[in-house]
């Protein structure tokens, strides 16, 4: 596939970052959003070609595609698939990820790979915890903490979180509690710093209980001011900002190493949406070289994939990981 | 009319005592020792 374009579905915050990635990797890009003009625009800028309607997209020329539209993609995913093309997925809601998960019998049918959830949160973390997950001999919890939104739609979509539902996985079994419980004071790398996290409608323990079955709990929390947690259930007193500022995703994963305990963190601070683009980006590329795409649907820490040479990518795109060090955990 | 004032007297209380809850708690302890650093990756 090494010659062929990727065409990139949603030109937001997100969208227009992955494709900018893959342009400046020499990949040839090919640009589509509904509003004409964000659409011509992007592609003078990027030298890329726009496109009106992707039932065009043939797998001989473009066999991949990334959709960056705010969160409802899993019925393009599922038309894509049934044309035979690849795709990456970069929603972070939980109803759009689980119907994403449930087209694995559909993509293996069809001989494509469907990548789930590839940016920041789900995404980065489940690269972090397969980084992490090699200190130690058994993984037995994580906890993903997330800081910060990317565009407008991303905004709305942690609004919502924060009223909703929060899966967990908790000893071996699925909970649900509400969101905007559960508050935990957790450190973000500089300059985020400590912020309240609370429970909330995050779609992290589902794609990591996906790509580590054997851990026990694994929970998510996003943080939240106490204004935000008290209007979470009216509609956003504000319009939301066209880019939010520093976000951040932090994971903790805890185990064992030759019959200790350990605690292992990482994390990083940068805008959603850069880390959501290079995210994203670094998955398109590693899946558009690779003669052996994984077939199904995947999410990002899986063992399917190969998550140290995904996660050099997106350092490599400019994020930079930090690790929680001297703790004495 | 009693019985309405009473009504929206219980739920202005209500709202009071979920608000309260709501944004009551004294947050965390903040670590004591360590610090972030890069990450340290032997195999890149």
């Amino acid at each position: 596939m090494s010659t062929a374009s990727v065409a990139v579905v949603g030109l937001g915050v997100v969208g227009s970052r992955v494709a900018r990635q893959l342009t400046s990797s020499g990949i040839p890009v090919l640009v589509h959003d509904t509003r004409a003009d964000l659409q011509n625009v992007t592609a003078r800028a990027l030298k890329a070609t726009g496109i009106i309607d992707l039932a065009d997209l043939r797998p001989e020329t473009s066999p991949l595609v990334v959709l960056a539209t705010p969160a409802g993609q899993s019925e393009m995913a599922r038309l894509l698939v049934e044309l035979g093309l690849h795709v990456v997925c970069t929603s972070d809601d939980v109803d759009d990820i689980e119907i994403q998960l449930a087209l694995d019998e559909l993509a293996r049918s069809r001989g494509v790979g469907v990548v789930v959830g590839a940016a920041a949160s789900p995404g980065l973390s489940g690269l972090l915890v397969a980084e992490l997950a090699m200190r130690v001999d058994e993984l037995d919890e994580i906890h993903v903490g997330v800081h910060g939104t990317g565009g407008p739609a991303c905004a709305r979509q942690h609004h919502r979180a924060l009223a909703g539902v929060a899966p967990g996985w908790h000893d071996r079994e699925w909970i649900n509690r509400p969101g905007g419980s559960g508050r935990e004071l957790l450190w973000f790398p500089e300059p985020i710093g400590g912020r309240d996290c609370y429970r909330a409608e995050l779609a992290d323990p589902i794609t990591l209980h996906r790509a580590f079955p054997s851990a026990t709990r694994i929970s998510a929390r996003m943080s939240a001011t106490r204004r935000d947690r008290l209007t979470a259930r009216l509609p956003m007193m504000s319009p939301p900002h066209a880019e939010g500022g520093l976000g951040g995703v932090r994971v903790e994963i805890r185990g064992s190493k030759n019959g200790a305990r350990r605690t292992e963190v990482a994390g990083v601070a940068e805008r959603t949406g850069i880390i959501s683009g290079a995210v994203a980006a670094a998955t398109a590329a590693a899946m558009l070289a690779s003669e052996k795409t994984p077939v199904g649907v995947s999410v990002l820490g899986d063992g399917r994939l190969n998550n140290t040479a995904l996660l050099d990518d997106v350092i490599r795109r400019g994020i930079t990981v930090f690790e929680y060090a001297g703790s004495g955990a | 009319m009693k019985m309405l004032r009473r009504a929206i007297a219980a739920l202005t209380l209500t709202g009071l005592v979920a608000g309260v809850l709501r944004i009551r708690g004294k947050g965390g302890v903040p670590p004591e020792r360590g610090g972030w650093r890069e990450l340290t990756r032997p195999r890149s």
